[in-house]
């Protein structure tokens, strides 16, 4: 074998060939993990396994390791308590217009040992939660060795036929598929669960995306949910803390992983409490649901109710953000593109007024308010005047460039808003002299 | 006005010139046919009666009989044969048949499968059957993938994305693997050399994944004529086929015709330059508004030659209607090219052997090639662009003074009556295996006694497990890293990393206008070099290696550049050895060093010399295969000086001969000759391959040395010069009866 090695190195003319066979040799000299599955139905677990509270679980396709925690309704995480998740997860319905039971919800987040969802991907860790009589349970499913998946796979094949719905934050695109892939490979049918999704970063995307630094879990829970994470091992360390483990056997690394993914599963839930809260409706009284006080938050929230369906109480969102006292354009703008399409034009030319008013001198933001201004005075009211002075105005701060460049697209909106003035001009009967 | 002369005019015209040296002309040839089998569905028959085609040509009736029966075939045929039929007839009958069939088609290029489509598409919707054919390729958008990956019937892509996408992702893409049918291989004659050491790899791993699913697809290939193509195709798919090679297309006649530019310098044997000669040529035809195809060897020269045929007819047509074509090209630039072709908007096109595979440019009248194209097989693949089925084509070979080109205008029986080259590859080379295996153990686990090609692989899967990359669990090696290993993995270059070209000439508008390979980049594209780009000059400001990135402005200079490479070897090991008294032949390993020096600029007119500059670049290691001449009782009378002319004569007459020998592209395998070997002390000719870990070329050169010293001491013998010119050893030395004196050093070995 040596000499393949060496054959190896010399063809990629690696540098280091003795440093490399050195960390070979103690790869070598590690203790081999334990034996496959399948052997020993009476093997017990170390020390540093049950002091984490995990246990070993057999079923007809082997065995694998299992920590389930239980915590009762009255258990707070952040400024929410598990509790309040029956009477949230009512207004969940609104995803898929079909009444939503919290018994019916399935918590998924995966620990994975690579990216992407390719089939060299195991999820080592898988963390279930679901809510069960009045408490949450949480299983936190690892595998100590590749040909463990399987038994692993066999227990959550009868697990989540149990559920109609998987909750996640990004499992849509990444953590069913990938327990799908790992399903496949184990020989099951690619149709075995279809779930419903509600896949709670969509919305945080709708929401947070320009409010947040970051729409990582981590990052929401903390500014969102008032949980604060005390020596959390970060998600992508992950990997490297599991092929430490898978070299030598030893668990403890995987302490921090186990307690970083059984918070992501707590905060998951109170993550899907807030959202159906809000769509409940239940933003005052008994509950805890403090309302951002940036506009732009206000106004992105809004939009989200809209499309869920809940108009009227977007329409307070709205309220709430025009109180507001500084709100910038680029908000503004949004708001006003949201009522021309609904047809409020009143408040739109509002807004837009507003936005130009506050973007003196600076930010595409102002121009585009000036050119929605003008485009209504000329074509809504045929106020050609008005909308002149609006094009002059736009022209102006396009030709600014507070950037110093011109893109393709800001030289096209100048293009276009010269022909504007032109065919205005023409229209008022005034010269193109100036 | 001029009035337009027609083909058979110029054709006849051509007959007098006296640059002529042999005229070769091919008997038109009737249609074999056969009828349809019963078997075929009314509506296909149908389908393909409204274009025409109420009989099937002979081949594709037999590839039609096995290919349903489930033998792999291989069918030769050349170009314009109908050859598609060949495939596209059992794969439409089995997903007539049963709409569950699924068939994938595996073409060497994005353009290829593109063409494909659109072919395959017409047939289909004549049809009126269902049938969901779809290219996956990296222009393939996100919403076009999923439902490829469910409901096509026919997937068309290239090996690149087999192996970086689909394969990693078989899980996507299960209604396929299970229900595969067909894997169709076409252009099977490009898949040699590394890449189609690769390819065979590749096609391992699908093989694999079929397994897994229960499928057991059956292979149809189909090849430009080549020695070997049964030999390749069970090579490349690890599966017994069945040769298909009696083609029964109908053919047009052909006019081969050997140029040979005029002698300028007698002493010197020099002939006036190839290129010059080409330009003047294609002008005549393209004046008469007479579709031509001009290729060249290299991109370089491509550009050059558009250029100046650009200039010389720019009174007579326009500009726009000559184009260029060559790798580098972005592909929507290629595409408009071929369609201008196709449609006769473009007359003429210069193109390196791009344009040698099955892109469909229609039928063109002349093909002009600057130079022998290296091998018989790539000769005749040229050629076939000009003339399909009917009417009278000519095919104009100038020779350029190289000595296989001087060799092969002089003794035209070598090319007409030899056979083809073999095309070899090498899927056992070691670092290709290894780096197939990880890719392949992250898709599905090993077993430990896994076969994966006819090579023991337990040995590969335990280093592995040593190196981190696999677990051991029980008799399984399992996938157990972070990496993603097929992005890490390149199908087409020793090197992953290309480099990509930046044109920065408008600062408001700097755009990516084409990328190369590390090595090429070397000599290609170092600070100062020119570039040519569609026939523009660009000079590179800056090559940023460590970024890969070179950044270039547009400039209009009358030269261009052309880099010296300084190569070191050294003898690592040494596995076979013949040795007689004088000297010795030795096969084994070695490590090549290879660094740019400098580059030289020349004149585009007259092609001299008119200034250099350094390059200044690190060294790449390369670690390979080679086989070396060793000279031991060398006439100590010689002196040096003029050994050293001598050996790098030889070295110059061999390789030109070995990529002629053992089908490969000029670039995969390196001639380098020393005066005195690092290892030995003795004068030596090394010639190894250009991969890390070598892919059997320089092997085989070990194996066939006697055919090599023979074809390289004929070379020098016939070649019409006094004493060595650059057609054969080199310029003749005054007085060292050089000629006769290489011949004697090769009779040593």
């Amino acid at each position: 074998m040596s000499s393949l090695r060496d054959k190896m190195n010399r063809l990629r003319g690696s540098s280091s060939p003795a440093s490399s066979s050195e960390e070979a040799a103690a790869a070598v000299q590690a203790p081999e993990p334990p034996p496959a599955a399948n052997t020993d139905h009476l093997e017990t677990l170390s020390e540093e396994w049950s002091s984490m509270g995990v246990k070993l679980l057999h079923n007809e396709a082997g065995s694998f390791l299992m920590r389930r925690l239980v915590y009762p309704a009255g258990h707070q995480h952040g400024i929410h308590c598990l509790g309040e998740l029956p009477s949230a997860s009512a207004g969940l319905r609104a995803f898929h217009e079909v009444p939503i039971d919290a018994e019916q919800l399935l918590y998924l987040d995966l620990e994975t040992t690579g990216l992407g969802v390719g089939t060299g991907n195991v999820p080592f860790m898988v963390g279930l939660a679901y809510w069960s009589g009045s408490d949450l349970i949480v299983e936190q499913a690892v595998i100590r060795h590749p040909a463990e998946e399987r038994a692993m796979l066999f227990y959550l094949n009868g697990k989540l036929g149990g559920y109609r719905y998987l909750v996640s934050y990004n499992g849509k695109t990444f953590d069913w598929p990938v327990m799908q892939t790992r399903f496949i490979l184990h020989g099951y049918n690619r149709k075995l669960w279809e779930p419903l999704h509600l896949d709670f970063l969509h919305p945080s995307r709708s929401i947070w995306k320009n409010t947040l630094a970051s729409l990582r879990l981590s990052h929401v829970e903390e500014e969102r949910l008032g949980i604060e994470r005390i020596d959390d091992v970060p998600g992508s360390l992950a990997p490297q803390l599991y092929f430490q483990f898978l070299a030598d056997g030893d668990p403890e690394p995987l302490r921090g992983v186990y307690q970083h993914n059984e918070i992501d599963m707590l905060s998951l839930v109170c993550l899907s409490i807030r959202f159906g809260h809000l769509l409940n409706g239940n933003t005052e009284g008994g509950y805890q649901l403090p309302m951002p006080a940036e506009s732009e938050e206000l106004i992105r929230t809004g939009l989200w109710l809209e499309k869920m369906g809940h108009a009227g109480r977007a329409e307070l969102m709205f309220e709430a953000a025009l109180s507001c006292e500084r709100t910038a354009a680029a908000t503004l703008n949004m708001l006003a593109a949201r009522d021309k399409k609904a047809g409020n034009w009143q408040r739109a030319v509002l807004l837009w007024q507003k936005a130009v008013i506050q973007s003196v001198q600076h930010g595409s933001a102002g121009l585009s308010a000036s050119i929605e201004l003008a485009m209504y005075y000329e074509h809504k009211l045929k106020d050609y005047d008005s909308a002149l002075s609006y094009v002059s105005e736009a022209l102006e701060l396009a030709l600014i460039d507070p950037l110093g460049r011109r893109d393709a697209k800001r030289r096209a909106e100048i293009e276009g808003l010269r022909k504007r003035r032109e065919r205005l001009l023409r229209k008022t009967g005034r010269k193109l002299a100036e | 006005m001029f009035k337009k002369k027609t083909l058979p005019e110029l054709i006849e015209e051509l007959r007098s010139n006296e640059n002529i040296v042999n005229w070769h002309e091919m008997e038109p040839q009737e249609a074999k046919t056969t009828p349809f089998d019963d078997s075929v569905d009314p509506r296909i028959r149908e389908a393909l009666q409204k274009r025409g085609i109420s009989e099937l040509y002979t081949h594709q009736g037999t590839a039609f009989r096995l290919a349903s029966k489930g033998e792999n075939i291989v069918a030769v045929t050349p170009t314009a044969s109908g050859k598609t039929l060949c495939y596209n007839l059992p794969v439409l009958q089995a997903i007539a048949k049963d709409d569950t069939s699924r068939a994938l088609y595996l073409f060497p290029t994005k353009a290829l499968a593109q063409d494909q489509k659109s072919e395959l598409n017409e047939i289909i919707s004549e049809m009126g059957i269902d049938i969901k054919s779809y290219t996956y390729d990296g222009d393939t958008s996100p919403t076009i993938r999923q439902i490829v990956r469910k409901a096509g019937h026919i997937v068309i892509t290239n090996p690149d994305m087999l192996h970086s996408a689909i394969l990693p992702h078989h899980t996507k893409w299960v209604s396929l693997f299970e229900n595969l049918k067909y894997i169709v291989i076409d252009e099977l004659h490009t898949y040699r050399g590394v890449f189609g050491s690769h390819v065979a790899n590749v096609i391992r791993r699908l093989k694999r994944i079929c397994k897994f699913y229960g499928s057991n697809p059956t292979f149809i290939c189909t090849s430009a004529t080549i020695a070997n193509p049964k030999e390749l195709a069970e090579q490349l798919t690890g599966s017994p086929m069945r040769l298909i090679d009696d083609n029964g297309a109908p053919r047009g006649r052909k006019h081969f015709v050997f140029y040979n530019p005029p002698i300028v310098n007698v002493p010197l044997n020099i002939r006036k330059s190839a290129t010059v000669e080409v330009n003047h040529l294609a002008r005549e035809f393209l004046k008469n508004k007479i579709q031509t195809i001009v290729f060249a060897r290299s991109r370089v020269r491509v550009e050059i030659i558009l250029s100046h045929i650009q200039e010389l007819v720019k009174n007579e047509i326009g500009t726009k209607s000559i184009r260029g074509y060559r790798g580098g090209y972005l592909p929507k630039q290629r595409r408009e090219i071929e369609k201008g072709l196709r449609e006769g908007e473009i007359l003429g096109v210069v193109s390196t052997n791009a344009l040698e595979l099955g892109v469909d440019i229609g039928q063109l009248q002349v093909c002009v090639m600057t130079g022998y194209p290296g091998s018989v097989a790539s000769t005749w693949q040229q050629a076939g662009r000009a003339g399909r089925r009917h009417g009278e084509a000519l095919i104009l070979m100038v020779a350029s003074s190289t000595p296989i080109d001087q060799y092969i205008v002089q003794n035209p029986e070598y090319f007409f009556d030899r056979n083809p080259e073999s095309a070899r590859i090498n899927p056992e080379n070691l670092i290709i295996l290894v780096d197939h295996v990880r890719c392949a153990a992250y898709e599905l686990p090993f077993k430990n006694t896994e076969e994966f090609g006819p090579l023991e692989i337990s040995e590969i899967l335990e280093y592995l497990q040593e190196e981190r990359v696999l677990h051991r669990s029980g008799d399984t090696f399992y996938w157990a890293n972070q990496a993603f290993p097929a992005s890490e993995i390149s199908l087409r270059s020793a090197s992953q990393e290309n480099v990509v070209i930046v044109d920065q000439t408008s600062v408001a508008d700097v755009r990516i206008i084409g990328e190369m390979d590390r090595f090429s980049a070397m000599t290609l594209l170092h600070d100062e070099a020119i570039y040519l780009h569609e026939g523009v000059q660009y000079q590179v400001e800056k090559l940023d290696w460590d970024h890969k990135k070179a950044y270039v402005r547009e400039v209009d200079v009358e030269y261009y550049t052309d880099a010296n490479l300084a190569v070191n070897l050294k003898v690592l090991e040494i596995d076979k050895s013949r040795i007689s008294g004088s000297g010795a032949v030795h096969q084994g390993d070695v490590a090549v060093t290879m660094i740019p020096t400098i580059f030289k600029k020349i004149k585009l007119t007259t092609f001299e010399n008119i200034g250099s500059g350094p390059i200044h670049l690190p060294e790449q290691e390369l670690h390979t295969r080679a086989t070396w001449l060793e000279l031991k009782d060398t006439d100590p009378e010689l002196g040096t000086k003029v050994l050293e002319q001598l050996l790098l004569g030889i070295a110059n007459v061999i390789q030109h001969i070995v990529p002629v020998m053992v089908m490969c592209d000029r670039s995969d395998v390196h001639v380098t000759s020393q005066i005195k070997a690092a290892h030995t002390g003795l004068p030596t000719i090394f010639i190894y391959d250009h991969y890390p870990g070598g892919i059997g070329l320089a092997d085989d050169v070990y194996k066939r040395f006697d055919d090599v010293k023979q074809a390289a001491a004929n070379l020098i013998k016939k070649c019409s010069c006094k004493d060595g010119c650059p057609s054969c050893i080199g310029n003749e030395i005054e007085g060292i009866n050089g000629k006769q004196k290489s011949v004697q050093l090769l009779s040593l070995l």
